[in-house]
């Protein structure tokens, strides 16, 4: 095992979202790409998009899985677990009980496949981590909250959390940044596969006055629907610059600064590395040096979202995410 | 252009079965999700809407009514396959081409009052 002295780069396989949807790659296929393009060695998967036994897996699965890591040299750093508790869409979410055991099943399925770190969500009530906390510790596995927008490190329920973690004080529970809550701006390239889907210039300038505007997220998007509809904009198309509430936020990026001590995994998020090696929309410059000055020794895995618009190259975009991120953590400035 | 995360009529396309007409569809998102939180909202073919009242949902070993989909909360519709439409009385013969318009809508269960609709319309020649 190589000593870590600061945080290290990794990829999540939800960045080649495209390559996997279209059956461009299979599991194996997708991996050994990954491993030989240098992309590794360190791995975030999801286990609902690459494990079809998921949330349980057999352990014949189990096997081939460990063999094929064995075989790539990939490291499986995180397991990407889901607290799905709206099961029947406009109905009562599942009983706390349920939720339980549907994360300790995920749990397991870590463990057998070699994680030692899950990410779970929000979606969690609070109150139901104490029973889930010590089964983790049993297994020893670590679970980091996925703070996402539009969540950021003083959102009421990150705060409640983080009550909860100084009650706890489990050694297992932590954050894991996404930095799509602290954008400076929707992403160009959002905007522009919205035009090249036929979006009036109208609906892109109202998505853009109404994004950085203070308040909630969802009610942003409902005014933004609102004022779209009465103006006889196309649902398809508010639904394509909707996408920018739920994915994206504009809080302030040195607020993640009060989650550094927990954070034991980052999701890298971006959308477009330019030839400049600067992403457009999030800022690194200014988040990557609080993780590094902090302390923080994990990894941190290159998060390609632009998948969810565009079909632009993800391996060429997750290559130039890790060598910006390598850049701004060896303190060197932008190439002029 | 359709991204892979927006489309819905899957690569196995229309084939006319001793069951009915089956027609592959594709889950639109990035990750697994069960099949209550999936619904089928409407099929037209060449225009016309089908009556969905006895169409089924196939998927692996399940078999489904459409109203039955929604307490389908345990079995994961995997992001890489096609789950089958089948339309039990319909008139398309084998061979014949098709403008076949399907619309799914999927709640996310992590994202609280989410609801996304896709349609997609494609000319498919019944296999």
């Amino acid at each position: 095992m190589t000593k870590t002295t600061g945080p290290e780069v990794g990829v999540t396989l939800y960045s080649f979202t495209n390559e996997w949807l279209n059956r461009q790659f299979d599991l194996d296929m997708l991996m050994r790409e990954v491993a030989r393009r240098g992309l590794g060695p360190n791995i975030e998967i999801i286990g609902f998009q690459s494990f079809k036994e998921f949330p349980d897996v057999s352990d014949d699965f189990a096997s081939r899985f460990k063999d094929l890591i064995v075989e790539t040299g990939l490291n499986p750093v995180s397991l990407a677990i889901n607290s799905d508790r709206f099961l029947k869409p406009g109905q009562q979410p599942i009983d706390d009980a349920t939720l339980v055991e549907y994360h300790k099943r995920q749990l397991r399925s870590a463990k057998k496949l070699g994680f030692s770190l899950v990410r779970y969500q929000f979606a969690l009530p609070v109150h139901l981590l104490p029973d889930i906390a010590p089964y983790a510790e049993e297994l020893g596995v670590r679970m980091g909250v996925e703070v996402h927008a539009p969540m950021w490190a003083g959102h009421p329920a990150v705060i409640a959390y983080r009550e909860m973690y100084d009650k706890l004080q489990s050694p297992v529970l932590g954050w894991i940044p996404d930095f799509g809550g602290t954008a400076t701006a929707i992403p160009p390239s959002l905007l522009d596969a919205a035009r090249a889907a036929g979006a009036k210039e109208s609906l892109i300038e109202l998505v853009q006055q109404i994004w950085p505007e203070p308040g909630m997220s969802h009610e942003k998007a409902g005014k933004l629907r609102e004022i779209a509809i009465r103006e006889g904009h196309d649902p398809l198309h508010i639904q394509a610059v909707n996408l920018a509430f739920f994915i994206l936020a504009n809080h302030d990026p040195k607020s993640w600064a009060e989650l550094v001590d927990r954070t034991i995994h980052i999701h890298g998020k971006f959308y477009g590395v330019n030839d400049a090696g600067v992403e457009e929309a999030i800022p690194y410059e200014t988040i990557l040096p609080l993780f590094r000055d902090g302390g923080f020794t994990g990894t941190i895995v290159s998060e390609w979202e632009g998948h969810a618009y565009c079909a632009d190259d993800a391996f060429e975009q997750v290559r130039r995410h890790q060598a910006m991120c390598r850049r701004i953590l060896a303190g060197e400035a932008v190439a002029a | 252009m359709m991204l892979p995360v927006e489309r819905i009529i899957g690569e196995e396309g229309l084939t006319v079965t001793p069951r009915g007409l089956r027609l592959a569809m594709r889950l639109p998102w990035y990750r697994s999700l069960p099949f209550s939180v999936v619904e089928v909202a409407s099929l037209a073919i060449d225009g016309a809407p089908v009556d969905l009242t006895d169409a089924r949902v196939e998927y692996d070993d399940h078999s489904w009514t459409l109203a039955e989909l929604g307490e389908a909360t345990n079995a994961f519709w995997f992001v890489r396959d096609s789950a089958f439409l089948v339309v039990p009385t319909h008139g398309v013969a084998p061979g014949s081409e098709h403008s076949v318009s399907l619309i799914l809508k999927i709640a996310p269960p992590y994202i609280p009052g989410m609801m996304r609709t896709n349609p997609q319309t494609a000319t498919l020649v019944a296999g």
